[in-house]
């Protein structure tokens, strides 16, 4: 294996460690030790399509300043988010938080009216800071949180399928029924491999795999952050 | 007359005063050599790909209804074209062949510094500015290329012109012009629907006339630029 391949391979592996070190993390845990009522399902719900809203920011500013070939890759990306399959009759990433909802007793207006959190709000800013960042950086920011949501890569299942299986644990709401949990535990999959893919072909220097680490790590630090304030906005609510 | 009515009307007597600058004036004057065609054909494609940053950035700071109309538009562009079979880069390259360009010139093309500085000031604008602002920026620049707007036809018709009169290369052997002479004017009208759904105050339009002329201010010193570059090409 040559000099860049290993190099590649030992960033690859230190990624997945952070990813799965997340789950270890103070806020993940605390996130994981709420029991969800109806209540704190529906907010929960409706934090995280504004989490899926960001998501789309920044991954059009990252693919404003990424190379011709991975703004097609992003492109392709956000096909799934953005507008969804509708040959396969796949509605996008939002209306499916939205459809979702429904499930919760949510309508769609209550996704229109609800405030942000405010420390949500203050995450998503940090993410766009970032997605504003030089490319690589930029890039791996974002592509870690589909790694940190992939049951391939996570040891004891992904932050979807955590989430998936606390929702039916304590409302008895099945897999089958959380549309959009359901869809993320697939797509992630996928998704997690395009940092890979990018890897493979821009981070043939130490500096550039440098750049992919601290993008990465500012990223999930902020995650963790994020799902502090989650915790604590469930602990709040009845 | 209602408030996007007039602001449409704006819009498109900028479009067309754009031609009657000095700087549209004197890059249209300049006579074209293979040479010359070589140095703009080139140029035209990194002009392109500025374009895709630009939109990109724009799609991360527009609203989600937004977001989707851009993301339609680069599909074209950054994907596939049906009008031509493949995206508006490759489309570009191709172009290059019936002027003697190799995917190499392309590929190790340097933007010469006025142009750089002119790119740098789109993504600035796309950027940091209001997204109603961003958009319009690069709205404007597929309506000042969309000729039911335009008298006398867009930038890329006039081109194709050129090619034709000074070259004797007809416009439908310049793929690339020949396609956006169509596409511009199918984006800038899907474009210029989000106006009607977003500029519902005087605070809005003056965003949107922001962008706009930032965006025309830049574009006339991009256009003087190539002008300029391509007179020292003997």
């Amino acid at each position: 294996m040559s000099a860049t391949a290993n190099g590649i391979e030992s960033m690859w592996q230190e990624l997945v460690r952070w990813c799965n070190e997340q789950f270890d993390s103070a806020p993940f845990r605390r996130l994981f030790a709420t029991k969800f009522t109806r209540e704190r399902a529906q907010q929960f719900s409706i934090q995280m399509a504004f989490y899926v809203q960001n998501r789309r920011d920044c991954w059009g500013y990252v693919q404003g300043s990424a190379p011709l070939d991975i703004k097609q890759l992003i492109w392709h990306h956000e096909e799934d988010e953005l507008i969804g399959q509708k040959a396969q009759g796949k509605a996008d990433h939002i209306t499916l938080a939205i459809q979702e909802g429904e499930v919760f007793g949510l309508s769609a207006e209550a996704f229109e009216h609800t405030p942000r959190l405010e420390g949500g709000e203050v995450c998503f800013s940090a993410w766009i800071r970032l997605a504003q960042r030089p490319w690589l950086e930029a890039i791996a920011g974002s592509a870690i949180l589909e790694m940190r949501n992939s049951s391939e890569l996570i040891k004891r299942g992904s932050l979807s399928q955590r989430v998936a299986e606390m929702l039916d644990r304590d409302l008895g709401i099945s897999m089958k029924r959380q549309i959009n949990n359901a869809e993320h535990v697939v797509m992630d999959l996928e998704h997690a491999q395009l940092l890979m893919k990018v890897a493979q072909k821009y981070a043939t220097t130490e500096s550039a795999r440098r750049a992919i680490l601290r993008g990465a790590r500012e990223s999930l630090m902020i995650d963790r952050v994020y799902r502090g304030h989650l915790a604590e906005m469930m602990a709040a609510l009845p | 007359m209602d408030l996007v009515s007039e602001l449409l009307k704006t819009l498109d007597l900028m479009v067309n005063d754009q031609f009657e600058s000095v700087e549209f004036k004197n890059f249209l004057r300049v006579p074209l050599t293979m040479e010359r065609a070589r140095f703009y054909v080139v140029q035209n494609a990194l002009y392109t790909s500025n374009r895709r940053d630009c939109w990109g950035y724009v799609q991360g700071s527009a609203p989600l209804a937004v977001k989707r109309v851009i993301w339609e538009h680069e599909s074209d562009e950054l994907v596939n074209d049906p009008r031509a079979g493949m995206d508006h880069y490759t489309l570009t390259v191709k172009q290059g062949e019936v002027i003697g360009l190799k995917p190499e010139d392309f590929e190790q093309a340097e933007v010469p510094s006025m142009v750089r500085a002119c790119f740098y000031a789109w993504h600035h604008i796309a950027l940091r500015s209001h997204w109603l602002a961003a958009y319009t920026a690069s709205h404007m620049l597929e309506r000042r290329n969309n000729g039911k707007i335009v008298k006398g036809g867009g930038m890329s018709y006039r081109m194709g012109k050129k090619f034709d009169n000074e070259l004797g290369i007809t416009l439908k052997r310049m793929v690339s012009l020949d396609v956006h002479v169509v596409a511009d004017t199918e984006h800038s009208e899907n474009i210029s629907e989000m106006f009607e759904r977003y500029v519902k105050t005087t605070e809005d339009r003056d965003l949107v006339l922001q962008g706009a002329r930032d965006s025309m201010a830049i574009d006339r010193a991009y256009r003087g630029a190539l002008g300029y570059y391509m007179e020292q090409i003997h």
